[in-house]
């Protein structure tokens, strides 16, 4: 069931075409900073971007850090409400469900299915940025070394190691929004509806990080920790916010799929 | 299975998940008898223990935004992550956490290393004895030991414990009596077997027209903290490639103030008994624990930017010494020029009448004591 629901994805011209569109903002960006060599000010836009100016080596994080607050969680959103409302809208969803297939077996396969897309594509994302980096902002000091975030200097292999990390952390950063776009396909035959739900709770997220008024708030937002990848490049380690993060999505993931689980397990299938 | 029981199971699972961290909250905090006074001499000898962790600061001032002040306005009016690693006095580190980046001092005997990623610039100044108050300053330990030293008996009183990063943090409060005070209260909940702060609240009273007074001005807290040696190696900077590393001889306007303006301020101004360890330097600072009068007197290239700002800022009031601005329970007094061409910017946690009477005492004694 995961194989043929992997398949399906990887044939799919959707799925290569939201990969494309993804990766064209980091590599429009890494163009611009080329030609003007002009980056942020302190403190502002993406992280990484005004340390790339000199040192392409880090592009990868700073195109993942470009995709990660908007692009990357509209596409895994679009994926996952697509999961099994568009089998529904498609009428296909009672012939799926004749084949000798446990209902949460099929949930399973269908989540499984949307983490192997956001891996594919964040990984696309980090090597495409990585190539763009190298060939248009260099690769830097010729000791091979690159600047940390707190200003010590991490080997080629640390670097390879810790981009590694923040592949898998932004992959996992995106579970909580996979379930909850999983969960609304559940409830609706409309893949659309499903994505905008999910995307509108992202976006109320985001906004009541902006407020002070919702403090206490903001440790249990989805997108609290998304960036907290940044943290692997500081040196220590900072490992709190990491840690945090992949537990909440851990949260909302057991919430959000249980409750698909749930509903989708019980419901009458119509279409 | 029936669809009940499926949501039940659901329903159950989250609830203990929600549960986890708020029963771990709940859990009964260790108090201690011991007394208010005790506690704070306690947490007055404890410079020399050595911690790290990491901590957060909340601001609630809004300060005129002048270039000159520096990061002064966003350490004392909006969040600030840190993290810090310190083994001595004269060896440690405080990161300031952004999600762009970070901002780290590292200091040492002969001075202090600004390490600013986003411009992959680090800056070595040396030590000086008066500046503009950085992030390490915003460290409870820093903090908390500043505003009780030379707290009298009186003023003290005990907080109930609390758990803070982890830990049964033993409170205590002080309630200023200085009348030139415009801080209502300080509260401090330090570790109870090494006394180092964990949390520190500063209540003002009230300078600006919304302001409440008794609202919290500005709250610093450990979430995770460790009373272990930090290695060296931690607290050490080697340049790393590709940065760009400077050395200047001045900090900023106030330590420049201090180092080559002619004056020498009075033994007491306002009131107040003088606060400087160092004899020689031109910038006057009085008061004791949260109470903090500040004098710097600049030249007109430098006072008359700030002037221009204090100008444009909401609230600004204009006096019989000068423009006036007052966030919470801190003012800013900047004089108006004197016949040699010298402006004094008084600042501080005082009250407006006590700024007003120190520029008095400074307009008549030309700076000098």
């Amino acid at each position: 069931m995961i194989r043929v629901e992997l398949v399906k994805m990887l044939r799919r011209p959707r799925t290569w075409v939201t990969i494309a569109m993804l990766n064209a903002l980091p590599t429009l960006v890494a163009i611009l900073l080329a030609v003007t060599d002009v980056g942020p000010r302190s403190g502002t836009g993406p992280a990484f971007l005004s340390a790339v100016l000199t040192d392409g080596t880090l592009y990868p994080l700073a195109a993942l850090a470009i995709v990660l607050p908007l692009f990357l969680p509209v596409a895994v959103a679009m994926m996952a409400g697509e999961a099994v409302a568009g089998e529904a809208q498609a009428g296909t969803l009672r012939y799926l469900l004749v084949r000798p297939v446990g209902r949460t077996r099929l949930l399973v396969a269908k989540l499984i299915s949307i983490v192997m897309f956001v891996l594919l594509t964040v990984v696309i994302v980090a090597v495409l940025g990585y190539v763009v980096g190298m060939l248009l902002l260099g690769d830097g000091d010729s000791s091979g070394l690159v600047s940390g975030v707190s200003g010590t200097s991490l080997t080629g292999t640390q670097i390879a190691q810790r981009t590694m990390m923040a592949v898998a952390y932004v992959t996992l950063s995106m579970l909580g929004v996979a379930a909850l776009a999983l969960l609304l396909s559940t409830f609706t035959d409309s893949a659309l509806g499903a994505a905008l739900g999910a995307l509108a709770f992202l976006i109320a997220s985001t906004l009541l990080l902006t407020l002070d008024a919702a403090a206490a708030l903001q440790p249990y937002l989805p997108t609290r920790y998304w960036l907290a990848f940044v943290d692997l490049f500081r040196d220590p380690i900072l490992w709190g916010d990491l840690v945090r993060g992949l537990l909440l999505q851990g949260v909302y993931l057991v919430g959000f799929l249980g409750a698909g689980w749930a509903n989708f397990t019980s419901k009458d299938i119509t279409s | 299975m029936t669809t009940a029981r499926r949501w039940w199971i659901v329903a159950i699972g989250v609830l203990a998940l929600l549960a986890a961290p708020l029963l771990v909250h709940a859990l009964p905090v260790e108090d201690s008898a011991e007394s208010a006074t005790s506690l704070a001499a306690r947490i007055q000898q404890s410079h020399d223990v050595p911690y790290s962790g990491s901590a957060e600061s909340t601001g609630t001032l809004q300060l005129p935004a002048s270039t000159q002040f520096g990061a002064l306005g966003d350490l004392l009016g909006e969040r600030t992550r840190l993290r810090t690693w310190w083994r001595s006095a004269d060896d440690w580190r405080v990161d300031t956490v952004r999600t762009t980046g970070e901002s780290d001092l590292f200091h040492d005997e002969s001075g202090t290393t600004r390490w600013v990623y986003e411009s992959l610039t680090a800056t070595r100044t040396p030590n000086v004895f008066v500046r503009i108050p950085d992030a390490s300053d915003l460290l409870p330990p820093i903090l908390g030991r500043r505003l009780l030293d030379g707290a009298r008996p009186d003023e003290l009183s005990r907080l109930p414990a609390e758990r803070i990063a982890g830990r049964d943090a033993l409170g205590v409060r002080l309630r200023p009596s200085d009348q030139q005070s415009s801080i209502d209260r300080v509260e401090v909940w330090a570790d109870p077997e090494t006394a180092v702060p964990l949390r520190v609240e500063v209540y003002g009273d009230s300078y600006g027209p919304t302001d409440q007074p008794g609202q919290v001005a500005v709250t610093t807290a450990f979430s995770s903290f460790s009373s272990e040696l930090p290695a060296a190696s931690i607290t050490r900077f080697e340049p790393p490639p590709g940065s760009t590393t400077r050395f200047e001889r001045v900090l900023d306007f106030a330590s420049a103030a201090d180092a080559f303006a002619p004056q020498e301020p009075p033994a007491n101004l306002a009131g107040l008994g003088g606060r400087r360890t160092s004899a020689v330097g031109a910038v006057a600072v009085y008061g004791r624990g949260p109470t903090l009068l500040v004098g710097v007197p600049l030249w007109d290239r430098a006072a008359d930017p700030i002037r221009e700002q204090l100008n444009s800022t909401a609230g600004m009031r204009h006096t019989t010494s000068g423009h006036f601005v007052g966030t919470g329970p801190l003012g800013v007094l900047l004089t108006d020029e004197d016949a040699f061409g010298t402006s004094w910017l008084l600042t501080g946690t005082v009250t407006p009448a006590t700024l007003e009477r120190a520029a008095a005492e400074l307009a008549a004694s030309g700076g000098f004591g």
